[in-house]
């Protein structure tokens, strides 16, 4: 569902998505770990320590002493030995059996989650942990926390649609227009002064008004029309709330999720293929990720604990409490209740983009309303878009008979129904 | 400026400050003085009042205009974690059971985001056959009752269940010691595992007594049964397989034993296309009921004379079996009696007779003449028993005598208001009061619930775990459908736990099943797999057919058992010697809405008209036209005509309500309903309509619903009765096409003759089909062609489609107040025509409906016309029509002018006078008015607001829904995929939907029978809704 302008990154996104969904077929040990990838997709690797560790063990370990599904791993090389640590590496499981007291301790500490074996050579398992030993500190945070390196340009406002009765064509004319009068008044007071002088006689002497009847009854007249044009326009807007954008309870930014972390539009928005609505994901969703990634580069530490807070999750014993409160977003597209707009006829059958309706939103630091939402607006794109039909056993028969009918012309929505009231109110 | 106050107030108005709003709140708390105020010097001075008044409007008006143009803020707030099976905006459905101690039904459950908000039936179900009759639809509704009690009460005051629990185990055990009697009082239960919580209950507190009564008793069926084959049982009657049925008084397509099952039965003996043949369908009865207005013949009997033709039945079939009969008065109905006998005889083996009247002696005869007629192990099932209604009404009376004698220690309530139900003999609430401890499982605080000690309320069935046994081999279970509203608790749970087991019902049903119904089966090695099947598809049924304990031999079936214990002629001379008596004849009978009055406070319940009077809102007297002539009442309805309110006396009680003129109803006879005078079942059943059960008799071990020596007197009142039919017939018209089977098999398209116009053509005329000419170019249409077929042979008239319709579209309940204004909103309605007797042409006449009439059904709703003449007379073009065939209503295009309503032929559209979901003129009963029952409303379909056109929309919601489910699947639509909610929950199928334009559909079929025809086709508007002749079973035209 991204639509990146780059397609390599398209493409690359495509793959990531794909490894993800057959389970692990880059090295990765549990299916969860989705974070780890988007992690991934976003920093380039230099360092065989550092990668080997972001590939591996980012996902459970932090670099800090924050526990997380495993205990944080500052200061790990002083406490254990080499020779330990290789032994843990390779088979936690195996090495815990074998009676080592320490080992036994720490998998009874983090609750009996067993760390998976791993295949790595020992050169590797070293080159893991000279890099925990003295990590760069700027690639650490974005080991633990989003990426860091691209999210400085997160903080750009995204200037607003223009809104309002009058677009700014009407207001360039409006300037014009009043510009050539004032020239006409100059030019005409010139022209009575050289009248004046020539004839040496009182020309008039009634005011200005008095004096240029013609000018200001024209410009009455264009002010009038133009204050009627605007008019026009605000009652046909009244209720039209394009470019919409109001503040949410969690400063949840699409450009950080989708942009950067390559999400899919369907990860969170499970509706939008199957259902009426998208929707808005619930917190659940957001812990797939968040149980792993608590820190952001600017304001996402405060803002993921909202998350935290919602689901009365405790990130240091990782259980969740009895007091969980329900997220109060603010709802950026309003349909009224008589129209009826069913998300799965237009994502999955009409195969339409996200972005079609939603514009950039991959863009969006905060979400907007980038559609006017109109009835016009909705019937415009129902006359120009093509039935997406091949394919689709349903529309098989349909599509004959449409096709004789419409001999070369293409079949648009319209041309099935796609005007008919009740397709939308009921 | 006069007064600066004024303008402070409209910008506090404006700014809606906190203060503003209490203010707003009180301010006329107090009366105004204005008359004070206007006398005084000051007044006539302000001269700057009007002035300052229009100020003062006009500012508000333009600060009030510019704050609405401001948006709302609209909140959405997700789920935390999201259940796994729950899509925003799409329904989740649950099979499941549904019973309330007097209806039962195989369901399904639709909800929406966790709540139910649509019952539709389990065509899995081999019992109910996706049947769902009007108050299993509208018990949804009952679900989000707010008078429900809200959690355990003691004495009238709330309490929590730890201290509810030890107060009543204290007591139990105190009567358990003492050895006083516990008594369980339950209407019939059907679930297995229930009645083992009982017999656990009974264990462990020994003096327990489980008593079953019914509130509308079917006792002398199962007694009488007892009588003739030594086991108390309700067989199981097959309509389907009788090709003669012949009912006393027995209602069964509407309110008798399992009505829901019969009515698809019913419909398959008259199903005349396939057949080319029809069941014959005599009724001998009082009022006229569901069942008699669908009969072939129907006969009216005073009730004396019920019996008597009875026992002439008897003696003609005896006699052509050589058994000899006893005498019995000769009667002028005799040689009617002879052909039904004859009718009989010739269908041996295929016919039925079935009796409706709680008599132990009718019944015992009824036996016997099925008995000679060989319909045993045939049409009738001894020996798979229906297990509901096995209430024994000798149980009762001797719990009442144990009451009186102090004998009983605790009363518990389970499913049953006997304060309520019981006849004013067994005198209960005064002996109620002879009982130590009594403890309700009431939802509410009902009749019996009032008087109790202890009310413990019972969860609804959508909120409970139960199973369900109906009848012998047909095991259903019952899910919860949605978390307890409120802190109610199942009242097994409650059992269990005063029993000393601390098991969750839950667990004790699975454990139950484990034990005893998952070892019926071999399918399932796993019990978790089976269980999770069973609950999956709502309905269980063993491979082999159930072992009842005591299995009738064939032999046994056919002789009975020794007749030494009794002998059929004592019941044969009781019932000979019956004898009419002076003045009238009352029988009190069960509305197809109201039922036993369980659900009395159900709106959409109370405003489906009776499917005969058309009468909502009440219950009434039952006369014959030209009895209440001949008393000078008043036999007109409508919105000017007050009908006559009269006394009504027996046994010395006496009742008054007001009198409606019923067709069909014996002369010397009245009929009332039961169900109605409710005292605490809420506000929209409170004090609503006489309760009636008082009057019945408790006679020969059984409760009567028939008495005699009845005085009626003559007016003493008027009263508003909401009707809303007010019209009786068809004055002549072809809205309604009949034709016999001996036509009908002759010529199937008798009785169904097109309509002609004539033109010119140059100087001749001509006479030509209707369908062939037309004003209009006609529209294409490529893709679908959405019709809906009506059979108006197999529409009974239940109105289970009303309500499910109501359910479906939101349709909002308008009040008695309303629907005497002709204002009621339903979107389909059933007409029902009497037949006349009268001339044609005769116009006045022709209104007035014979003294027993033929009576037809025919449910009409927006006919979807092709040519419509409401879309070209509307100004704003809000309805219109779609490329499918159906006829638009777009909502928030009208403007309300109602052109479309007046050019309407059908009349089938519905003006919104009112913001139904909004006004306080609804409250009480408008769902929509209650935050609780508004969670009954389908999201998917608009609430309408005030000066908008309504009307049926062919369920576009569902075709939609449907059409997208197919091109998700990458499929072809299905025929019957898409069921409108009154084609689906049609119990007998006359209701099909379905595209005209596939070839290969069942409506197709429909239209291209023989039988179809369009209703009003001479208008040539051409309807996408057609229906189908009704055929009787005549030999000649009446």
């Amino acid at each position: 569902m991204i639509l990146d302008k780059n397609k390599k990154d398209n493409n690359y996104m495509k793959e990531l998505v794909k490894c993800f969904l057959s389970h692990g077929k880059i090295n990765v040990v549990k299916p969860v770990l989705f974070a780890a990838l988007c992690l991934i997709s976003a920093v380039t690797f230099s360092q065989e320590g550092e990668k080997l560790f972001k590939q591996n063990c980012a996902s459970c370990h932090a670099l800090t002493d924050k526990k997380m599904v495993g205990p944080g791993l500052k200061g790990i090389t002083e406490k254990r030995s080499e020779e330990w640590l290789l032994k843990w590496t390779k088979n936690s499981a195996e090495f815990i059996s074998s009676g080592d007291a320490d080992a036994k301790a720490i998998f009874e500490e983090f609750n009996k989650i067993p760390m998976p074996p791993f295949a790595l050579s020992d050169d590797e398992i070293k080159a893991i942990f000279s890099y925990v030993k003295s990590p760069d500190q700027k690639t650490a945070q974005a080991a633990t926390g989003n990426a860091a390196a691209t999210v400085t340009t997160a903080v750009n406002e995204p200037t607003p649609e223009t809104t309002g009765g009058m677009n700014l064509t009407s207001i360039i004319i409006l300037i014009v227009v009043g510009l050539m009068l004032i020239l006409a008044l100059i030019v005409r007071a010139n022209a009575n002064k050289i009248i004046q002088n020539q004839t040496g006689g009182v020309v008039a002497s009634g005011g200005i008004l008095a004096n240029n009847k013609k000018i200001f009854a024209v410009l009455f007249i264009v002010l009038a029309l133009f204050g009627l044009k605007g008019l026009w326009d605000t009652l046909f807007n009244i209720g039209v709330a394009q470019g919409y954008q109001p503040v949410q309870p969690i400063k949840f930014s699409h450009k950080v999720h989708v942009a950067q972390n390559k999400i899919s539009c369907n990860y969170c928005h499970t509706g939008a293929r199957n259902g009426k609505v998208a929707g808005i994901p619930p917190a659940s969703t957001c812990m797939n990720c968040h149980k792993y990634v608590s820190e952001g580069p600017l304001t996402g530490t405060v803002e993921i604990a909202k998350i935290y807070k919602a689901l009365d999750y405790n990130t240091e014993t990782q259980t969740y409490g009895n007091n969980p409160q329900p997220i109060e977003w603010v709802r950026v597209h309003n349909l009224p209740d008589h129209a009826y707009f069913n998300h799965a006829q237009h994502v999955s059958v009409g195969k339409v983009e996200c972005q079609t309706c939603h514009g950039p939103i991959q863009e969006m630091d905060e979400a907007k309303q980038f559609s006017p939402l109109t009835m016009g607006w909705c019937v415009e794109c129902h006359r120009t878009t093509e039935v997406k039909m091949e394919g689709n056993s349903y529309y098989t028969k349909l599509h004959d008979k449409l096709r004789n009918k419409y001999k070369g012309q293409p079949i648009t929505v319209d041309k099935m129904g796609g005007l008919d009231c009740s397709k939308c109110h009921y | 400026m006069a007064n600066q106050k004024k303008y402070w107030k409209g910008i506090e108005q404006v700014e809606k400050t906190p203060e503003f709003l209490i203010q707003q709140e009180n301010e006329f708390a107090q009366e105004l003085p204005i008359d004070e105020f206007l006398n005084t010097d000051a007044a006539k001075d302000n001269a700057a009042s009007r002035r300052d008044f229009l100020k003062f409007l006009g500012f508000t008006t333009a600060a009030a205009t510019l704050a609405a143009c401001e948006a709302p803020i609209v909140k959405s707030v997700p789920y935390l974690i999201k259940p796994e099976e729950i899509t925003p905006g799409k329904a989740n459905w649950y099979a499941s059971a549904y019973y309330d101690g007097h209806d039962y039904c195989d369901v399904l459950i639709k909800t929406r985001e966790g709540r139910p908000i649509k019952i539709e039936g389990n065509k899995k179900s081999k019992f109910t056959k996706g049947g769902v009759n009007a108050r299993v639809h509208a018990s949804v509704l009952s679900l989000y009752d707010s008078a429900r009690i809200k959690g355990p009460v003691a004495n009238k005051k709330d309490y929590d269940w730890e201290s509810i629990d030890n107060t009543v185990i204290q007591k139990l055990n105190a009567a358990a010691n003492a050895g006083k009697q516990i008594t369980i009082v339950t209407s019939t239960v059907v679930s297995p595992a229930t009645n083992k919580v009982i017999s656990d209950f009974a264990t462990k507190y020994p003096t327990t007594k489980h008593i079953t009564y019914d509130a509308i008793s079917y006792s002398a069926i199962a007694d009488a049964n007892e009588k003739t084959f030594g086991n108390r049982v309700i067989p199981s009657y097959d309509f389907s397989k009788a090709n003669v049925i012949v009912s006393f008084a027995a209602d069964f397509l509407g309110n008798w034993l399992s009505s829901t099952e019969y009515a698809s039965q019913y419909a398959q003996a008259r199903k005349v296309s396939e057949r080319k043949d029809l069941s014959l369908h005599v009724q001998l009865e009082t009022n006229l009921s569901l069942t008699g207005s669908n009969a072939d013949k129907r006969f009216s009997f005073k009730p004396a004379d019920l019996k008597i033709a009875l026992v002439s039945l008897y003696n003609s079939i005896a006699q052509a079996n050589g058994v000899s009969g006893v005498s019995v008065k000769e009667t002028e109905f005799d040689v009617q009696i002879k052909e039904i006998a004859s009718a009989l005889i010739s269908a041996k083996g295929k016919s039925l007779i079935v009796c409706g009247i709680n008599d132990i002696h009718m019944q015992l005869v009824c036996n016997e003449i099925n008995k000679l007629l060989g319909n045993y192990s045939n049409t009738i099932d001894l020996n798979t028993p229906l297990h509901l209604k096995k209430g024994k009404d000798s149980d009762i009376a001797s719990l009442v005598e144990d009451m009186k004698a102090g004998n009983v220690g605790i009363v518990l309530f389970y499913n049953t208001n006997p304060v309520y139900t019981l006849p004013k003999s067994f005198d209960f609430e005064n002996n109620l009061k002879n009982v130590d401890f009594k403890i309700s499982f009431a939802d509410r605080l009902d009749e019996t619930a009032a008087l109790c000690d202890v009310v413990c309320p019972d969860s609804h069935p959508f909120e409970s775990w139960n199973d369900a046994l109906p009848k012998a081999g047909y095991f259903a279970i019952t899910q919860p459908v949605i978390n307890p509203l409120f802190n109610t608790r199942q009242a097994q749970d409650s059992l269990l736990k005063w029993a000393g087991s601390e098991i969750s019902y839950y667990d004790y049903l699975k454990k139950y099943w484990q034990e005893n119904i998952f070892t019926k089966q071999t399918e399932y090695t796993l019990f978790d797999s089976f269980w999770v099947n069973s609950l999956q598809q709502g309905v269980f049924y063993p491979l082999a057919a159930e072992p009842v304990n005591d299995v009738l031999s064939q032999a046994q079936v056919a002789t009975g058992v020794e007749q030494a214990t009794f002998s059929i002629n004592d019941s044969l001379i009781a019932l000979a010697n019956s004898a009419s008596k002076e003045n009238f004849d009352l029988v009190l009978y069960e509305k197809i809405s109201i039922g036993n009055g369980q659900q009395a406070n159900n709106p959409w319940l109370q405003e489906l008209p009776d499917p005969i009077s058309k009468v909502t809102w009440d219950n009434y007297i039952t006369m014959s036209p030209l009895q209440m002539k001949s008393l000078g009442l008043n036999v007109l309805q409508g919105e000017q005509q007050m009908a006559d309110v009269v006394k009504v006396s027996v046994n010395g009680e006496s009742i008054e309500l007001p009198v409606v003129a019923q067709p069909g109803q014996k002369m010397g006879t009245i009929g009332i309903a039961l169900g109605y005078g409710r005292k605490n079942a809420g506000k929209t059943a409170n004090h609503l309509g006489v309760n009636v059960y008082p009057f019945a008799v408790y006679e020969n071990g059984t409760i009567q619903y028939i008495l005699q020596n009845v005085s009626v007197s003559a007016s003493v009142g008027k009263y508003q009765i909401a009707s809303t039919q007010t019209h009786h017939t068809m004055m002549g018209r072809a809205i309604v096409k009949e034709t016999t089977l001996h036509d009908y098999v002759n010529d199937p398209a008798s009785g169904n003759e097109k309509a002609t116009v004539t033109v010119k053509k140059g100087r001749e005329t001509e006479k030509i089909e209707v369908d062939k000419i037309s004003l209009w170019q006609g529209y294409e249409s490529l893709g679908h062609l959405w019709n809906l077929s009506i059979d108006l042979n197999a529409c009974i008239g239940c109105g289970a489609c009303a309500i499910s319709c109501h359910a479906e579209n939101n349709v909002p309940v308008v009040g008695k107040d309303e629907i005497r204004r002709t204002r009621d909103m339903f979107w389909m309605r059933i007409d029902r025509y009497y037949s006349s007797d009268a001339e044609e042409g005769n116009l006045s006449e022709m209104e007035i409906a014979s003294e027993n009439p033929e009576v037809v059904f025919q449910p009409v709703m927006c006919q979807h016309c092709n040519n419509a003449p409401c879309e070209t007379v509307c100004p704003v073009i809000a309805t219109s029509h779609s490329t499918e065939g159906l006829n638009q209503m777009t909502y928030n295009r009208c403007v309300g002018t109602r052109y479309c309503a007046n050019n309407c032929p059908y009349k089938v559209r519905r003006f919104n006078w009112f913001n139904y979901f909004k006004d306080e003129k609804f409250v009480g009963f408008n769902p929509s008015m209650d935050d609780l029952s508004r969670m009954v409303l389908n999201p998917d379909v608009v609430v309408r607001s005030r000066g908008v056109i309504e009307k049926c929309s062919m369920c576009v919601q569902r075709i939609q829904e449907g059409k997208l489910n197919a091109k998700l699947e990458n499929r072809e639509l299905n025929d019957g995929e898409i069921q409108t909610a009154c084609s689906q929950s049609c119990p007998t199928n006359a209701i099909v939907f379905g595209d005209i334009n596939n070839p290969n559909t069942e409506v197709r079929k429909r239209k291209d029978d023989e039988r179809s025809y369009l209703l009003l086709e001479e208008v040539g508007i051409r309807p996408n809704v057609f229906y189908q002749t009704k055929v009787r079973n005549k030999q000649h035209k009446a």
